[in-house]
């Protein structure tokens, strides 16, 4: 009885926070900006402010949870998706981006308002970004180290740790771009991430600089 | 296929390649002409080092350029051989979209990916196409050859028409007017191009009409496999034209290649009005049976009756010794203009009466020998000629219709796959109603 209790209880959290969300969505899509205060979003809903805070610090990570909801969600579906296995750490990038891109053009009015106040991605205010960004890191990491064990990504000592970083700069330069792309079916943005993901990989990959490296340090022992 | 590594992606870099390119042809020239101070150096040479120069970073873009590149290796009477020859390369040299883009692509245009739709589907393209490429999927034992788009084609045709004009034109000494009026008709059907519904609608079109022409084939398409950027088709088998000249076909089976490919062309132009106006060696297979498939249909040119009378009577026997007819027709044709002083229009009078005299012989042989290079030398000659009378290039303006450029280019390329092939045939016309 006391878990069938607990389970409910769980669920009834988690509506909560999904009704959270939602509404918080609905209100910045209706006025255009965020709720004047945490207090009145709380009555909106008919919740008081405590229980706000049992889910959320403040509405950027409200606004946070749309991005990492979409990025979970992608990510159950590719690896659920028999194909993906089969693909190359290369070709799983590519397949998360085209659905990334495809699944958040649904909010696309979302998206583009939560980006209103903070008008350069690239500079680290984006706060809303931060959970996708620990959540899409995570990922990158189990990805890279894939990517390693079939040598498809070249293990350099030191640089090859900042990888996720690299990934998920170019993650938040596709973002970015999608969000300034103005062509028809976002095709732009299609090419950008083929092309981006190409010239990435073409970095990472054992290239021309390793051999670069090891004849330096040849000559070097060799002196 | 290796995945090209660098591909010059905006406007600017676009742009960058080909300063680049214009940098080192000027190169080249140089070298040319001091090797020729010093008593050494052919004009051979010099196009050569051209065309490697123009090639490679032609070959870095894709849609718009790429056509063009093709176009003017087509149209070998604009283009000195070496040229040409380079340019022909460029027909199998893009680089691959992603299996994932192409997933994409199926999703957002078909609601499937391809291995929902197909029992088996390549992971990598297996040939590619100047804006596109091709997979082979396999369904219930059938195999299918499926053309896939790249995305943004549509889209960078203008500019990189933009970008190609002031290159080709220095480049070929044609006067930007002139380019001008080549290229927009051109932006026009390329536009069309990029179309594969419309291509689709075509190809089923002239697939039936044109039936009843032994030896030629046409594969089926599949309306419910394909899109604005996915093309369905049945899969064909066959060799290119190079290729099916290595296995030394014999000549009995070149003459029936030939004829049906004449037969093919001159229905389309002559009976139809509306011609598949993209002979190069990629759109057609050629088997050991003497038969051959006809496999894109991305490029149709029609026109109009009023268009088709006045452009071909130019080629009526005897006609040019009609003095007033003949150059009242060429008025109405734009080959001469209102400004043309009385020695200009006699002079380019006698220019376009030899053109069209010599371009037509294979209508009036009752047999022709396409194999003979005799023929083509004379045409070579003719245009090199052409391009260098001094006073068809002091006037700068545009001349001839806009609609003849693909005709022309139609029977340039015709006459030329003929001339690889080696084919001698049968040449009856249906133009010769025009003169009964």
């Amino acid at each position: 009885m006391e878990s069938e209790a607990n389970k409910t209880k769980t669920n009834d959290k988690q509506e909560l926070r999904y009704r959270m969300v939602e509404h918080y969505q609905e209100y910045v899509l209706l006025n255009g900006k965020e709720p004047p205060s945490i207090f009145s979003f709380c009555k909106d809903l008919g919740i008081n402010e405590a229980e706000f805070y049992d889910h959320f610090n403040d509405f950027s990570q409200v606004a946070g949870a749309f991005w990492t909801k979409s990025f979970s969600s992608i990510k159950k579906m590719l690896t659920e998706d028999t194909e993906f296995g089969s693909f190359s750490v290369r070709e799983k990038y590519l397949s998360f981006y085209y659905a990334f891109f495809e699944e958040i053009k649904k909010n696309r009015s979302y998206a583009l308002l939560s980006f209103k106040e903070s008008s350069n991605l690239l500079k680290r205010e984006a706060r809303h970004l931060m959970e996708l960004k620990k959540d899409f890191k995570a990922w990158s990491k189990e990805l890279i180290a894939e990517g390693m064990s079939n040598e498809e990504i070249a293990s350099r000592t030191k640089i090859s740790d900042a990888y996720d970083n690299l990934f998920w700069m170019q993650f938040i330069f596709l973002i970015n771009f999608w969000i300034k792309d103005g062509s028809k079916a976002f095709e732009k943005t299609d090419i950008a991430i083929e092309k981006s993901v190409h010239f990435g990989f073409d970095l990472i990959e054992r290239n021309a600089l390793d051999s670069a490296f090891d004849f330096g340090k040849f000559l070097f022992q060799n002196r | 296929m290796k995945e090209q590594d660098k591909i010059p992606t905006s406007r600017l870099s676009r742009t960058g390649s080909f300063i680049k390119t214009g940098a080192k042809v000027g190169g080249n020239y140089l070298k040319y002409y001091s090797k020729k101070l010093v008593g050494e150096g052919s004009e051979e040479e010099l196009h050569n080092d051209n065309a490697t120069d123009i090639y490679d970073s032609l070959s870095k873009l894709k849609g718009g350029a790429l056509k063009v590149a093709q176009m003017m290796s087509m149209d070998e009477g604009i283009l000195p051989q070496a040229f040409s020859q380079k340019f022909t390369q460029a027909q199998y040299s893009a680089p691959p979209l992603s299996y994932p883009l192409v997933v994409k692509t199926f999703r957002s245009q078909l609601g499937k990916s391809p291995g929902e739709i197909f029992e088996s589907f390549t992971k990598s393209a297996v040939a590619a196409a100047s804006i596109g490429q091709v997979h082979e999927g396999i369904k219930e034992g059938s195999k299918y050859a499926v053309k896939v788009q790249y995305p943004g084609v549509a889209d960078s045709i203008s500019s990189d028409l933009k970008i190609i004009r002031p290159i080709v034109s220095s480049m070929f000494k044609i006067s930007s007017a002139e380019l001008d009026y080549y290229l927009e008709e051109i932006e026009e059907r390329l536009i069309e191009e990029t179309d594969y519904e419309l291509e689709l609608k075509r190809s089923e079109e002239i697939s039936a009409a044109c039936a009843h022409i032994p030896g030629i084939v046409f594969p089926k398409y599949y309306e419910e496999f394909s899109g604005q950027r996915i093309l369905t088709m049945d899969w064909m088998d066959g060799k290119h034209l190079n290729e099916f000249m290595e296995t030394n076909p014999s000549q009995e089976v070149r003459n029936r290649i030939g004829q049906s490919l004449w037969d093919f062309y001159d229905y389309q132009i002559h009976e139809m009005k509306r011609v598949h106006a993209d002979p190069h060696p990629g759109n057609f297979l050629f088997r050991a049976d003497g038969t051959m498939a006809v496999i894109d249909f991305g490029c149709i040119k029609e026109f109009s009756d009023a268009f088709y009378e006045n452009y071909f009577r130019l080629i009526e026997p005897n006609i040019a010794r009609e003095g007033e007819r003949f150059e009242k027709l060429l008025f109405e044709l734009n080959f001469l203009l209102k400004d043309d002083s009385p020695e200009e229009v006699k002079h380019f009078a006698k220019i376009y009466s030899e053109m069209h005299q010599l371009l037509c012989v294979p209508f009036f042989s009752e047999e022709f020998d396409f194999a003979s290079d005799d023929y083509f030398s004379e045409i070579y000659s003719m245009s090199e000629r052409v391009s260098k009378d001094k006073t068809l290039r002091k006037a700068k303006a545009a001349r001839g219709p806009r609609d003849s450029i693909y005709l022309t280019r139609t029977y340039f390329g015709l006459y030329s796959l003929l001339h690889k092939l080696g084919a001698k045939i049968k040449t009856p016309s249906a133009v010769h109603e025009l003169f009964a």
